[in-house]
């Protein structure tokens, strides 16, 4: 079986990569619970930047529903132990 | 690839009859306005019927900025969700016409913001980005769509134009996955299993990644009361799960819903030693192996023993089994409207129940267990 019970309990890592003209944070890795929403980490940036309008990837390609699962994001696209989130303040992939 | 079959157009087809109230406290003249009856295809998105709906409250409406929402029973609905898996995740007793209530102000803060069809289509173009990458393993067919098919793609959506978006969307190589033969004969009459295997043993299927959006309600005790079932007041209470599923091609078995919901919920099938499936497994495979692939991993202990004491064996956990402690059990799958039999290939409901965006929305209630047998 390919499906391992994914431990929703767990600590993902979360790679945050500005894209375009988007300011670049300090700190660029964090720690988020797999149990968290992808809104989470939207709102967070949008905190961040002090920005309403933002865009926010994973891997450069789409965007995600807010109600994902981060684990679920890191179960089906993370890799190298992260999920890679991308951000920027126009649209970058349409 | 086949211009859709018959099930397929179905789904495509499919509508909700609503009856769309508007909220009172927006009510500004008197008598109040009737309700709007509108059919809301289920492939379609709430956003999408303001336009028809509109006109009908337009001239009582309060003054100012209209703000789109809609709510069921006091649940504000997440307007990016098929209006179709609304509909089976929300109602479980189906009601027709579904009351729903439209609201033109005051958007809820915790609703992700709507600005009409842009951000419909934005949702729309994202998930099937996702599932694009979920099946290749990368979107770029998706990304690298020329504007016009983008339109073609998503106003045969809109319009509910299947032959239409087939035709585009078969460029984007997300293909059908393949199917096992006779599976009409499956999923409409119930044929001996011994002979629908017979004919199963054709070469191995693409072994595929399904996107699958799984949504889990709980419910009460017994699949009579469902019309009981506890309001959903947030969508916090209900499970919402994306985790494809990878078909798993068994020797001369399909690889059913049952087994697609197994690898999607395993926590809820852990004691469950799956009795028809290893019954039939039973009968179908040559005995030798039965009894060495049974028992490897339910009884190690017991595996030298003849095949005639499985069938024994499993027949008795079966009883065991419907009276065994599991927390909870799932009351009902449903998809598209439909309730399918459990023992349905997978990929005959991946290729035909599945939304445009190429994922499988799936509803499982679940509730405490009853004493009946369990169902399906």
């Amino acid at each position: 079986m390919t499906s391992e019970p994914p431990n929703s309990a767990r600590k993902v890592v979360v790679h945050l990569r500005a894209t375009g003209d988007a300011p670049i944070l300090k700190q660029a890795k964090f720690k988020i619970a797999g149990t968290d929403k992808f809104a989470k980490v939207i709102d967070f940036l949008r905190r961040q930047l002090h920005r309403d309008t933002l865009f926010v990837y994973v891997n450069s390609a789409f965007s995600p529903n807010p109600d994902e699962l981060v684990i679920d994001l890191y179960n089906n696209f993370g890799f190298d132990g992260k999920l890679v989130v991308n951000y920027a303040c126009s649209m970058a992939w349409g | 690839m086949d211009l859709g079959s018959e099930a397929r157009k179905y789904v495509w087809d499919g509508a909700i009859p609503l009856q769309i109230h508007l909220h009172e406290s927006e009510v500004t003249t008197l008598p109040f306005p009737p309700p709007a009856l509108i059919l809301g295809p289920r492939i379609g998105y709430l956003p999408l019927l303001v336009s028809i709906i509109k006109p009908h409250f337009s001239s009582t409406l309060p003054p100012g900025v209209d703000t789109v929402w809609f709510e069921y029973k006091g649940l504000p609905l997440k307007w990016y969700i098929p209006t179709g898996v609304l509909f089976d995740l929300l109602c479980v007793e189906p009601e027709r016409p579904w009351n729903l209530t439209i609201h033109f102000r005051g958007y809820p803060s915790d609703l992700s913001p709507c600005e009409g069809e842009e951000s419909v289509k934005w949702s729309f173009i994202n998930s099937l980005k996702e599932a694009s990458y979920i099946i290749n393993g990368n979107c770029k067919n998706v990304m690298n769509m020329s504007q016009s098919d983008q339109v073609d793609l998503w106003r045969s959506v809109m319009n509910g134009n299947m032959e239409g978006f087939l035709r585009v969307s078969s460029k984007l190589k997300l293909g059908a996955i393949e199917e096992e033969p006779k599976i009409n004969a499956i999923s409409c009459t119930i044929q001996p299993r011994q002979a629908i295997d017979e004919k199963d043993n054709t070469g191995p299927s693409r072994s595929g990644r399904i996107p699958v959006r799984l949504y889990v309600r709980s419910v009460g005790e017994d699949l009579d009361d469902l019309e009981d079932a506890p309001l959903v007041d947030s969508f916090d209470k209900i499970m919402y799960i994306n985790r494809p599923v990878e078909i798993q091609k068994k020797e001369g078995m399909f690889f059913t819903l049952r087994d697609a919901i197994r690898t999607l919920l395993p926590e809820f099938f852990e004691d469950e030693p799956l009795v028809d499936e290893q019954i039939s497994k039973i009968e179908l495979t040559d005995e030798a192996r039965t009894t060495e692939t049974n028992l490897c991993h339910r009884e190690s202990e017991n595996a030298s023993i003849s095949s005639s004491e499985v069938v024994e064996k499993s027949d008795k956990r079966n009883t065991e089994s419907s009276h065994s402690s599991n927390k909870v059990d799932i009351k009902l799958v449903r998809i598209q409207g439909i309730e399918p039999r459990l023992e349905i290939p997978f990929s005959w409901v991946v290729n035909n129940l599945m939304n445009p965006e190429h994922y499988l929305h799936i509803c499982v209630f679940v509730g405490p267990p009853s004493e009946q047998a369990k169902t399906r």
